[in-house]
C-alpha cells in the first residue's frame, strides 16, 4: 500500500500532569458525513470501502458548507479492519479496482485506503498538502488532525475512518491464519482466545474485586442497544431494530467468559467522515462550531502475562487519562454533561467511566451507577450514543455523537440536559486516545 | 431467577398451542418412519437469515406441515428469533439459543433430532447435544422427507 505518514509520538498529549492544552478552543469540528453500514461488502464498486469514504468526506465537506477546494488536510487510517483481512489468494476484483484511479496496490480502497487513494480519487480536493495516518481508529485520527490544526499544519481538514467487512468469521484470517505466530502475539495466540479474552479476563477480576456481577451490565446493554436504535446510520437501526432485553443480554452464549456474544461488538462496514477547521474559520460555516478543549493518549505499558494488561493497570491508564483530560481541558470532573467513552468490547466502558471520576462514580461504582437512570433524559446520560453496541463495529458512533449534541442535532438520541462538554476516546483502557468537546471555546 | 441452568432455553415455558391441530410440547403425531424434530439455524441458514442461506420458507413451512417439530437455535437472541419466526409467519415448535440444544432434546421426546447450520459451532452443539447435523449446502434438498417413507426412523433397539 502506498505509504501514508505516520504522526510523529510528539502529536499525542501523554504527560500525567501535561498542563492546559496550548491550542484549547482553537481547533473545531464543524462537518459531519455518514456513508453506507452493512454487514458485509456486497462486492459491488458503488459499495466498496472506497466509494463510502469518498461519499462520507462529501458529505462532511457540504454539511460544513466548505468549498472542496478549501481543504488542505486529511488524516485518515489506513486499516480498515482489525479481523476482515482479505484472504490470501483470493482473486481481487479487477472490475471493481478498475472503477476508480488506482494505487500501486489494488487492494487500495477495498480492503485498505491510503491518502494517496482518496486524493486521486475526489478531484475537487486541489489543494491538500497535509496527509497524515489516524493509527489505529477515529480517536487517533482525531487527535492528530486537532493537533495539525492547532500547529498550523493544516487549516481546513478531513477526518476520515472506514471499516470494510468481508464475508466469512471476523479474526480468522490474517495473522491468526498463519501457521506460526511471531511478536507479542506468541504469548497470546496459543491460547486461541477470542479478542475479547483479555478484557474477560479484566472483568473476571473486576467482579471478584468489587463483589459485582456480570448481570449488572445488563442495563448498560439495554440502553446503549435503545440509543443506538435512534442512530439512524447504525446497523441495528438500518437492519434490525431489535431492543435488547435484559433477558436476552444475559441469556447470550459466552465468547469468553464473562464476555459474552453481545459484549462483542458486531463487525459491519461504513464510513465516517468530520470536518475540523479553525475556530476562526468555523465561525462562518454552516453548522455550529463544536470546540475541541483538550485532547490525551495513554501510554502504560502493560506488565500482564502476554501483554494483556490487567485490572489494576487498566484502572490506572484510564485514572492517568481521566487527570490528563480534565486538567488539559481545564475543567472539573463533574463538568462534563455526557460522554462517549469507548465500548466495544462492552466490559472495559466501566474502567473507561471509572477512570473519569465523574459524577460521583469511582472505582468499583460504575455497575451500581448502571442501576439507576442512565438514559439521555438523565441528568448524566451514559454513552448517548450507543456506542458500538448500539450501532456496529466502527468506533466512531461515540465522535459523532459528542458532535452532534454539542451541535444540538442528535435527533431523537438528543440529551436533555444542556450539551455543554463531552467526552469521547479509545479503543482500549491502555494505549487510547481521548478528546474532550466543548460548546464553547473557553 | 437467571441461573447457570436456565441459561439459554428460551421459549416456549408452555404449550404454544391450544389447538389438538396444533403442535405442541409433548406432541405425539406418528408419522409413518417415527417422530421427528428439525432445528434450523438462521443466519448462513435460513433464506431470511443473514447472510441468506438455502433453506426456504417454503421448506420450512412444508416439514412442519407434513408433522415435523420444528424450531430454530441460534445465536440470535430470543427477541430476534421470533421476529424471525413472524417474518416467516410460521408458528414454531421452539426457539432456543445455540448453545442449549441439549435442553431441546430433553423437552421433546422424539425418535430423531436433527439441526441444520452453517458453521462448525453448529455442528459442535449438535454433536454433543446428541442431534444429527446437515450442513446448510446438504440441507436444501430437504432429505428429511424421506424420513417419511420410513427411513428416518432410529431402530427400536435404539431408542
Amino acid at each position: 500500500m502506498p505509504q501514508t505518514p505516520m504522526p510523529p509520538m510528539s502529536m499525542f498529549r501523554t504527560a500525567v500532569h501535561p498542563g492546559l492544552w496550548e491550542h484549547k478552543g482553537k481547533v473545531a469540528a464543524v462537518g459531519v458525513g455518514h456513508e453506507g453500514t452493512a454487514r458485509r461488502w456486497d462486492g459491488t464498486a458503488e459499495n466498496c470501502i472506497g466509494a463510502w469514504s469518498i461519499a462520507a468526506c462529501r458529505k462532511a465537506i457540504a454539511d460544513a458548507g466548505v468549498n472542496p477546494a478549501d481543504v488542505d488536510g486529511i488524516v485518515l487510517d489506513t486499516s480498515t479492519t482489525t479481523g476482515a483481512h482479505w484472504p490470501a489468494g483470493r482473486e481481487i476484483p479487477m472490475d471493481v479496482v478498475q472503477k476508480f484511479n488506482q494505487t500501486d496496490d489494488p487492494l487500495d480502497g477495498i480492503a485498505q485506503l491510503s491518502g494517496e487513494w482518496m486524493v486521486k480519487n475526489m478531484p475537487e480536493l486541489t489543494n491538500v498538502k497535509y496527509i497524515m495516518t489516524g493509527p489505529g481508529c477515529m480517536s487517533a485520527c482525531i487527535v492528530v488532525a486537532a493537533q495539525a490544526i492547532g500547529d498550523g499544519l493544516a487549516h481546513t481538514c478531513l477526518v476520515l475512518k472506514s471499516w470494510h467487512n468481508l464475508d466469512g468469521r471476523y479474526y480468522q484470517g490474517g495473522a491468526n491464519a498463519e501457521p506460526t505466530i511471531s511478536g507479542n502475539a506468541k504469548w497470546t495466540n496459543p491460547w486461541a482466545g477470542p479478542a475479547s479474552l483479555g478484557t474477560a479476563t479484566q472483568f473476571q477480576r473486576y467482579m471478584y474485586k468489587y463483589g459485582k456481577s456480570h448481570d449488572m451490565m445488563a442495563p448498560f446493554m439495554q440502553n446503549s442497544r435503545h440509543n443506538g436504535l435512534m442512530f439512524p446510520e447504525g446497523y441495528w437501526a438500518q437492519h434490525r431494530p431489535e431492543e435488547l432485553p435484559a433477558e436476552d443480554y444475559i441469556n447470550a452464549r459466552w465468547v469468553a467468559k464473562p464476555a459474552n456474544l453481545f459484549d462483542n461488538d458486531i463487525p459491519i462496514m461504513a464510513s465516517a467522515a468530520y470536518l475540523f477547521t479553525t475556530a476562526e474559520r468555523a465561525r462562518d460555516m454552516k453548522q455550529k462550531p463544536v470546540y475541541i478543549l483538550n485532547h490525551a493518549r495513554d501510554n502504560l505499558v502493560a506488565r500482564g502475562f502476554g501483554g494483556f494488561p490487567t485490572l489494576e493497570e487498566c484502572e490506572e491508564a484510564c485514572a492517568n487519562v481521566g487527570v490528563r483530560l480534565h486538567e488539559g481541558a481545564g475543567i472539573k470532573p463533574d463538568d462534563l454533561s455526557f460522554e462517549n467513552m469507548y465500548d466495544g468490547f462492552s466490559l472495559f466502558h466501566v474502567f473507561h467511566l471509572e477512570g473519569l471520576r465523574t459524577h460521583g462514580i469511582g472505582l468499583g461504582d460504575a455497575l451500581d451507577a448502571f442501576q439507576g437512570d442512565i438514559s439521555i433524559s438523565s441528568p448524566f446520560p451514559i454513552s448517548p450514543s450507543g456506542g458500538n453496541i448500539g450501532s456496529g463495529r466502527t468506533r466512531f458512533w461515540k465522535h459523532t455523537d459528542c458532535i452532534q449534541q454539542i451541535q444540538g442535532r442528535a435527533g431523537a438520541r438528543q440529551i436533555s440536559v444542556p450539551a455543554n462538554i463531552g467526552v469521547s476516546g479509545g479503543p482500549m483502557p491502555t494505549g487510547g486516545n481521548f478528546t474532550v468537546w466543548g460548546s464553547s471555546p473557553d | 431467577m437467571y441461573t447457570e441452568r436456565t441459561r439459554g432455553l428460551i421459549w416456549p415455558r408452555t404449550p404454544l398451542h391450544a389447538d389438538a391441530g396444533s403442535h405442541s410440547e409433548g406432541f405425539t403425531l406418528e408419522l409413518p418412519g417415527g417422530k421427528f424434530l428439525i432445528s434450523f439455524d438462521i443466519d448462513g441458514t435460513l433464506e431470511l437469515g443473514d447472510p441468506p442461506g438455502r433453506i426456504t420458507t417454503e421448506m420450512v413451512q412444508r416439514a412442519r406441515d407434513l408433522g415435523f417439530l420444528i424450531g430454530s437455535c441460534s445465536d440470535r437472541s430470543a427477541t430476534s428469533q421470533r421476529a424471525i419466526w413472524e417474518r416467516m409467519n410460521i408458528e414454531a415448535d421452539f426457539i432456543a439459543l445455540k448453545h442449549m440444544l441439549d435442553d431441546v432434546k430433553t423437552r421433546f421426546d422424539v425418535h430423531r433430532y436433527l439441526h441444520i447450520g452453517d458453521r462448525d459451532l453448529d455442528q459442535m452443539f449438535a454433536e454433543q447435544a446428541g442431534f444429527d447435523f446437515l450442513w446448510e449446502h446438504e440441507a436444501y434438498t430437504e432429505p428429511w422427507l424421506d424420513w417419511l417413507e420410513g427411513n428416518g426412523a432410529v431402530p427400536a433397539s435404539e431408542q
